[in-house]
């Protein structure tokens, strides 16, 4: 490729090239669609795997074509093993508290180190697992891996820094009952799931009120262990050096901690299905959430959900979007997906709707969800496009540091093997329609879903009733019944 | 400033390029650096389609970037949103490409396609497997070239819906969501095209017509009005033969006459107050800045991320850290092609009033035009370039939109590497310069306070009452 660094010699050879006669351009047919070349190949970037001396496991992945290095260390478990009930929030105060300072740093001198590396470390817990991690230059990989090492073993937690995180979410907490997506994303996992459930358990003013400073560095100790913790570094960097360079940035962390246990609670007995609905006056739309609780991650049906999914409201022309946008002009946009993960995440369908058409779209989300269990034969071309949409899409994962370093990590939190992304070509495209049906049935419960809609009441109330779709129950903003 | 798009956040990156991509591109490689940069050639058709290509073989896959000189400032009064609406009738088929396909041919295939809007440009892309790049390349040629083969008023009618639905979401229905054009509408004058917002109004999306698309697109959809940028997995030779054949012989257009925007200098402070359906009343502060075509943008970018955004940021470090008297605080500068604006954004923490968060911010912001930064600021706000550089050249569709930023907004697909120069060549005297010049008296101060509670707006007897862009009364001219 020794012309694209002469750009002035190519400019040249082109205009020379444009100068040739043009009779290919008169028989060009523009009503033939150009057949594609060469189908692409997979190529699955390789790891090596290793056992850190603190017991956490190391996996190291080259790409050596840019000067970048992803580093994340990832805790298996999350808030749903990890956080009492009565100290939702718990988890994410922790993760913020961790820039706060350390026992040769302030807050203050941890973010002046970050910034002249250019970088900054990002810390997260999420509902099964926990992350903490950086992207660098490989100049700066070491010296970022020490701050991050810092902030792990040896972070202090003043007092006053919790009280003003506690404050920042307080008013974050408050602003968001003004946005009607947020209402909704509160509201559904309480109504689907219940608050004996940690799915349905939610931050509240209650349970940031009560967090302790004794509470974060008791999570802090119990949570960060390298008994349950997984490295992944990729990009610029050998398994040798990389493992040196952990080895001693982590060398202070305590060895500890063992595997969570993700057992969860019984799910609520079901109900008949029903429509939540929460009053947002004068709102221009209605935000919908429809859905039940879904299956783990692990279930054997997962690539047939996945294909299925895809057809109903995986894309932009699957069922939903091709009725409710393009067909019938009510959103601007509808999708469905499942959550997948340790527990049983939900299945959800939903977008925004104009306020006026709120039971048309209800009637018309209805027949997509009727129509997938049985009532709308999937055809051919459907099946074929979302197993090519969902198998194609691989080989464009893996095309920056940080995004292989999340595709490992993902094998690890979901507990997929190492073979994985060879085998799922053959595991989607296993899947048949009788499997599409049967896994539509036994997942969306058409019988039993919780019709979660946010909007003005006075305008769409009695249509919605009127659709005889399901009775309503009025809920506050916090879901409780009014 | 939110860029409409034509889906709402169906796959991660798409999202990002929808928010993202319309006002820089992506920022600079280490001057005299060999090894981070991105090699591209580039060449015009005899129609005027300027081509820029750069492989990258890390995945076998390819980004389509079409970047139309063409944006929400070259609409006409009375159809505010039309640039927008139009890029939606873009996706509803063309000549030889039914309806549909193109969604089969990109994600039907585990790629993906987009359109963003914004007031100097409209792109559209796609990501593809490689092998699917010849079509790719057929669709964008077939609307480019045979749009207006099958339009109809039911597709116009149908995206009209759709935008409007756009609108609801984005801006009627969300806390704050009409800030943006209540903005626009008190800094810039009616005949200043940058006075109204991209998304546009509803009454103006319903008057569009069916000859306002034809018209539009013979008058901007023209080769010689294109940069097409290809970046991923693909022979060079072959694709300049397919470039050739797809798009070789649509005929140019004529030359696009654009419109001509004046710099605006407020006279002074002009303050008003909104009751929106929030919960927390927030301050925004804006001053008319400069756009792409001054250098002076660099500074204003460097003063951002100097006055917020880290802890020891100036304003983040007084205002959410030490007096503990805001939940948080951002400074941006907005760039455009002819104008752009130096925006802060104050949340209280309760106990706090606005009038009072103005003040400090004020103060803080008056000690550093009097003093200038520090060498130590002025490093930190340039340390990250490098990493936020090298990271872009990750991605194929942002390499492609950097590209094309940089070819349709400066002539040239390589100013990216002026950008990055200019960036890491910023002083402490150049931010002092332009935080004395642009961070004046002459600036919008707008208070968004809960339904009810007028008084929680900053000095509220000195802010006049708006519900919305349509009554908040223009500024003056000053010629």
């Amino acid at each position: 490729m020794n012309a694209l660094n002469r750009p002035l010699s190519v400019i040249v050879l082109v205009a020379a090239l444009f100068s040739l006669p043009v009779a290919a351009q008169q028989a060009l047919d523009r009503a033939k669609i150009p057949p594609p070349g060469k189908a692409t190949e997979l190529r699955v970037p390789t790891w090596t795997k290793t056992t850190l001396s603190s017991g956490a496991e190391l996996i190291v992945s080259e790409k050596h074509d840019l000067p970048l290095v992803s580093f994340s260390l990832i805790v298996l478990g999350g808030s749903d093993q990890f956080e009492p009930a009565n100290r939702r929030g718990l988890a994410s105060l922790t993760a913020s508290m961790m820039s706060e300072g350390t026992k040769t740093r302030d807050g203050e001198a941890l973010s002046n180190a970050l910034q002249l590396l250019g970088t900054s470390v990002n810390a997260g817990i999420g509902g099964d697992s926990g992350a903490m991690g950086f992207v660098s230059t490989t100049g700066k990989f070491a010296q970022t891996l020490d701050l991050l090492a810092d902030m792990l073993v040896n972070s202090t937690f003043p007092a006053p820094a919790l009280d003003r995180l506690r404050a920042q979410r307080l008013v974050a907490l408050n602003a968001a009952r003004a946005q009607p997506g947020a209402i909704a994303r509160r509201v559904f996992p309480k109504v689907l799931f219940g608050t004996a459930h940690p799915f349905g358990q939610l931050t509240t003013e209650e349970t940031l009120a009560a967090i302790t400073r004794d509470d974060v560095v008791a999570f802090q100790k119990a949570y960060f262990q390298p008994g349950r913790a997984v490295v992944i570094v990729s990009g610029d960097v050998t398994p040798a050096t990389a493992k040196a360079t952990v080895e001693k940035a982590l060398a202070g962390w305590p060895a500890g901690g063992g595997k969570p246990d993700f057992s969860y609670p019984a799910l609520p007995a079901k109900a008949p299905t029903t429509i939540y609905l929460v009053d947002k006056p004068g709102a221009a739309q209605s935000t919908f959430a429809i859905g039940n609780p879904g299956p783990p991650r692990n279930t054997p049906d997962y690539y047939a959900l996945e294909v299925m999914n895809t057809l109903l409201g995986g894309m932009f022309q699957s069922r939903l979007n091709a009725n409710i946008r393009e067909e019938k002009g009510l959103s601007y946009g509808v999708s469905s997906s499942f959550a997948f993960g340790k527990g049983p995440g939900a299945f959800r369908a939903g977008g925004d709707i104009i306020s006026a058409k709120s039971d048309v779209a209800l009637v018309e989300f209805m027949k997509e969800l009727r129509g997938v269990g049985g009532s709308r034969p999937v055809t051919d071309e459907e099946l074929a496009t979302s197993k090519s949409s969902l198998v194609q899409s691989l080989p464009g994962v893996f095309g920056s540091v940080s995004s292989i370093g999340a595709a490992i990590g993902r094998l690890k939190t979901q507990g997929q093997p190492d073979d994985y992304y060879q085998q799922y070509g053959k595991s989607i495209n296993a899947v048949t329609k009788a499997d599409l049906v049967r896994v539509a049935k036994q997942y969306i419960d058409v019988d039993h879903l919780s019709i979660v809609i946010v909007g003005d009441r006075a305008t769409i109330e009695a249509p919605l009733k009127a659709t005889g779709i399901a009775p309503i129950v009025v809920l506050d903003i916090e879901g409780n019944r009014k | 400033m939110p860029t409409p798009c034509r889906k709402f956040a169906w796959i991660a990156l798409v999202a990002l390029s929808c928010v993202a991509a319309a006002q820089r591109p992506p920022s600079v490689a280490p001057p005299g650096s060999d090894t981070i940069r991105i090699p591209f050639e580039s060449y015009t058709l005899p129609n005027g389609l300027t081509v820029i290509l750069s492989t990258d073989r890390t995945t076998p896959t390819v980004a389509v970037n079409l970047w139309y000189h063409v944006g929400s400032k070259n609409e006409l009064p009375g159809r505010t949103g039309f640039a927008h609406l139009f890029e939606h009738i873009m996706f509803t088929g063309s000549g030889h490409v039914p309806y549909g396909l193109h969604d089969r041919l990109t994600e039907g295939i585990g790629g993906s396609n987009n359109g963003t809007t914004s007031n100097d440009r409209t792109t559209y892309f796609e990501i593809v497997p490689s092998n699917y790049l010849e079509s790719a390349l057929w669709i964008e040629a077939d609307r480019m070239g045979f749009l207006l083969d099958t339009l109809d008023l039911a597709k116009l009618n149908a995206q009209r819906d759709i935008v409007k639905n756009e609108r609801r979401q984005g801006v009627d229905n969300q806390p704050y969501g009409k800030v943006t054009e209540i903005l626009a509408r008190a800094t810039y004058p009616a005949d200043n095209p940058y006075s109204w917002d991209v998304i546009g109004s509803m009454e103006d999306l319903s008057a569009a017509s069916a000859d306002d698309v034809k018209t539009f697109f013979r008058t901007y959809y023209a080769t010689n009005n294109v940069f097409l940028a290809i970046v991923g997995d693909f022979d060079s030779a072959q694709v300049k033969a397919w470039v050739t054949k797809y798009f070789g012989d649509i005929p140019r257009g004529k030359p696009v006459v654009r419109p001509t925007v004046s710099t605006v200098t407020l006279p002074g402070e002009r303050r008003f107050s909104y009751e929106d359906r929030v919960q927390v009343s927030r301050l925004y502060i804006q001053w008319p800045t400069v756009g792409e075509k001054s250098d002076d943008h660099y500074a204003l970018d460097t003063l951002g991320s100097i006055l917020a955004g880290p802890r020891t940021a100036r304003l983040t470090k007084a205002l959410v850290y030490d007096q503990q008297a805001a939940a948080s605080v951002s400074a941006f500068q907005g760039t455009n092609e002819d104008v752009g604006e130096f925006m802060v954004t104050i949340t209280p923490r309760p106990g706090h009033t606005l009038t009072g968060l103005e003040a400090v911010a004020d103060g803080i912001i008056e000690r550093l035009k009097a003093e200038g930064p520090t060498a130590e600021e002025i490093q930190k706000a340039t340390a990250g370039q490098e990493l936020t550089f090298v990271r872009g050249l990750e991605s194929n569709l942002g390499k492609a939109m950097g590209l094309s930023d940089s070819a349709g907004l400066h002539g040239d697909p390589g100013h990216y590497k002026i950008d990055l120069q200019k960036s890491m060549a910023v002083t402490a005297a150049d931010v002092k310069r332009v935080a004395n010049t642009y961070l004046t008296k002459g600036r919008i101060v707008l208070s968004v306070v809960p339904a009810g509670k007028p008084d929680e707006a900053s000095k509220p007897a000195e802010s006049t009452k708006v519900t919305g862009a349509e009554d908040t009364p223009r500024p003056e001219v000053k010629r």
